[in-house]
């Protein structure tokens, strides 16, 4: 058990690194330059549909919502120490809801198919919360969180099975196809090129969302659970809630990303709920560091870029380069992408003060 | 009757057939602690090799030998570069097995190709026995007798042997065991060899009864992991156990429910996870 134990440690250590850097001890400086950088990035995904082919605002598009995907994980993998496996369970429960209510319920207002989709991962979250933290026990680091992997992984491929038998509903095994472009009401005709600033504005407002839930009293005892749970638990927190709401939670973001999915390529296939799905979350995370807020944002970049180069080049070979993204991670980069550049970037202002 | 008894027949050997494809799986992570995702992966590339030898050669048993050989080299290689340095660092175990998983699914995909494979019972087992009017395949009856000797020989090394005390006191304190002079990294590569070679001959024999074709990996190691889960884990009678509830349940249900069938296992799963999470016999983990 000491290998778990170490681990602990030098995750509890990247823990406070990262709570350093959340926590503003860093100078005003650094965290002026951070949002000066936001920014500028902000603007730049603003500005460049109009520089771009449509390809590359595409390819934007799912960086966005994979970049949300991954975030949604991290807030509780990277934060409260869950390492959940099976989150495209509520992407695809988030995004088959949007599309069914729209093809077999005839909702076509995209803010209430929205909240009606959000408010469906929250349920399937919650009732599927309560099997997942039966088994999670008492700490990340204290016991091993085998047995919840292995739980979470099944959540997702039983939901894809099913999704699978229930065909009259959700159109089996080739999928829900022909989800139109989002009504948004008012007369407003959506475009796939309008399409890009509605996910823009719904990740930003859903990264503002993680950030201060991340930065809040709320955020602080999640750290504080992954760090050391029965300190907290001493301490007079209901620890079982804090990572049963964390997990709800994530489940709303990651169904976000659903939605915003579904919408995108018109269709919702039973695998993205299954593993090859949640596999791409889980990658987004541990190559972005589970530790910086942004990495998985990061990661995501890096990943719809090697994807769309696959597909263009080594369209048959690419389970294989995913499959050898995770493994180089794992050899190369172990603390992830995100660590790298925090790292980079102090050294950076260091040297220019 | 003789309708439940043949479909008796079919349920044990499906259960025997998920016991020897989790045995390996419950095996390195119920008593290594070590989480191999790409377990699945691994037995359908056994089971090409295997039906690989039998097209060129003929025989079905050196298909055997040579699919579980073949696991137990790649699975010494994996253990050997990879899983031994992640030691207790599970979601890493994760990542990487789910990637190795990846890479050998299309791998077969590349060398074999897309179409599924047509594995034919060998033929000194195609006929049936007959027992009063009863005719029962003799291949599942074969597939039976193998997964007994194996869950035998499984048992006897957990309970009877220097080896399994080893596992054992390595499951509970491996620093203590390590001090004592025992040799754990030897014994634990072994047993994580034997876990995937045993998967190996489970993919070649259960070839005929569950088909094979590039992409089964996945529902190979979700049998697994429900089987494991259900049955809990430390124990190799508990996967047994799994293997039996999962295997009786699901063939039952095909049998007389086919619509519903399908979530039968879920369904126990869940279930399981709620009312005992250690499974059904498996040591108090929480």
């Amino acid at each position: 058990m000491s290998g778990s134990s170490e681990n602990h440690q030098s995750l509890a250590e990247m823990g406070a690194q990262a709570s350093k850097i959340a926590a503003g001890r860093e100078t005003w400086r650094v965290r002026g330059s951070l949002g000066i950088t936001i920014g500028v990035i902000a603007i730049i995904i603003l500005v460049l549909p109009s520089f771009v082919p449509t390809f590359v605002s595409s390819l934007v598009t799912k960086m966005m919502i994979y970049g949300l995907f991954g975030m949604s994980l991290n807030l509780i993998w990277g934060y409260a120490g869950i390492p959940s496996f099976g989150h495209a369970a509520f992407f695809g429960v988030g995004g088959y809801t949007a599309g069914i209510l729209i093809l077999k319920a005839g909702i076509s207002n995209f803010w209430l198919n929205f909240l009606l989709a959000v408010l469906a991962t929250a349920v399937v979250a919650a009732i599927l919360g309560f099997p997942a933290f039966r088994v999670f026990g008492v700490g990340a680091g204290a016991t091993n969180p085998i047995y919840f992997l292995l739980a979470t992984i099944a959540f997702g491929e039983i939901l894809s099975r099913v999704a699978i038998a229930i065909r009259p509903v959700t159109g089996g095994s080739t999928g829900l196809a022909g989800i139109p472009e989002p009504a948004l009401g008012l007369g407003f005709k959506m475009t796939s090129g309008r399409y890009y600033y509605l996910v823009f504005v719904v990740t930003v407002v859903c990264i503002y969302l993680l950030y201060r839930i991340v930065g809040s009293p709320y955020g602080y005892a999640l750290r504080g659970i992954h760090d050391n749970e029965r300190r907290m638990q001493a301490l007079g927190y209901n620890t079982w809630l804090y990572k049963y709401t964390s997990w709800v939670l994530a489940a709303v973001f990651g169904g976000v990303a659903g939605i915003l999915f579904a919408y995108f390529g018109g269709i919702m296939h039973p695998t993205n709920l299954a593993m090859v799905t949640s596999d791409i979350a889980f990658l987004l995370v541990i190559l972005g560091s589970t530790t910086v807020f942004f990495g998985p944002l990061v990661a995501s970049l890096l990943y719809v870029g090697i994807e769309y180069l696959a597909s263009l080049y080594l369209p048959d070979r690419w389970p294989l380069i995913f499959g050898a993204m995770f493994v180089l991670t794992i050899v190369l980069v172990p603390e992830g992408l995100g660590v790298r550049i925090v790292r980079g970037w102090r050294r950076l202002f260091r040297a220019a003060a | 009757m003789s309708q439940a008894a043949v479909t008796g027949l079919n349920g044990l050997s499906y259960a025997f057939i998920l016991f020897m494809l989790s045995a390996g799986f419950s095996l390195t992570f119920g008593v290594m602690g070590v989480l191999n995702l790409s377990h699945g992966a691994l037995v359908v590339f056994g089971t090409y090799v295997g039906l690989q030898i039998i097209d060129s050669f003929g025989q079905f048993w050196l298909a055997v030998t040579i699919a579980a050989i073949a696991l137990g080299i790649i699975g010494f290689f994996i253990y050997f570069l990879f899983l031994r340095r992640l030691h207790g660092r599970v979601p890493e175990q994760a990542v990487l097995t789910i990637g190795l998983a990846y890479m050998a699914a299309n791998l077969i995909l590349w060398v074999w190709g897309p179409r599924a494979q047509i594995a034919h019972t060998p033929e000194v087992f195609a006929g049936s026995l007959t027992v009063g009017d009863l005719h029962f395949p003799l291949y599942r009856v074969f597939i039976c007798a193998v997964g007994l000797v194996i869950l035998g020989l499984l048992w006897w090394i957990q309970d009877r042997t220097r080896w399994g005390a080893i596992i054992r006191a390595g499951m509970d304190n491996k620093e203590m065991a390590l001090s004592l002079g025992v040799n754990y990294p030897l014994v634990s590569t072994l047993v994580f060899i034997l876990g995937v070679a045993l998967a190996g001959v489970a993919g070649i024999l259960g070839a005929p009864i569950l088909g094979v074709y590039p992409t089964m990996g996945d529902n190979l190691l979700l049998l697994a992991l429900i089987v494991v889960v259900v049955g809990g884990t430390g124990y190799i009678q508990g996967t047994m156990l799994g293997a039996l509830v999962i295997g009786m349940l699901d063939t039952f249900g095909k049998a007389y429910v086919p619509k519903a069938a399908l979530f039968f296992a879920y369904i126990v799963f869940i279930f399981i996870l709620l009312v005992r999470p250690s499974g059904l016999i498996g040591r108090k983990v929480f």
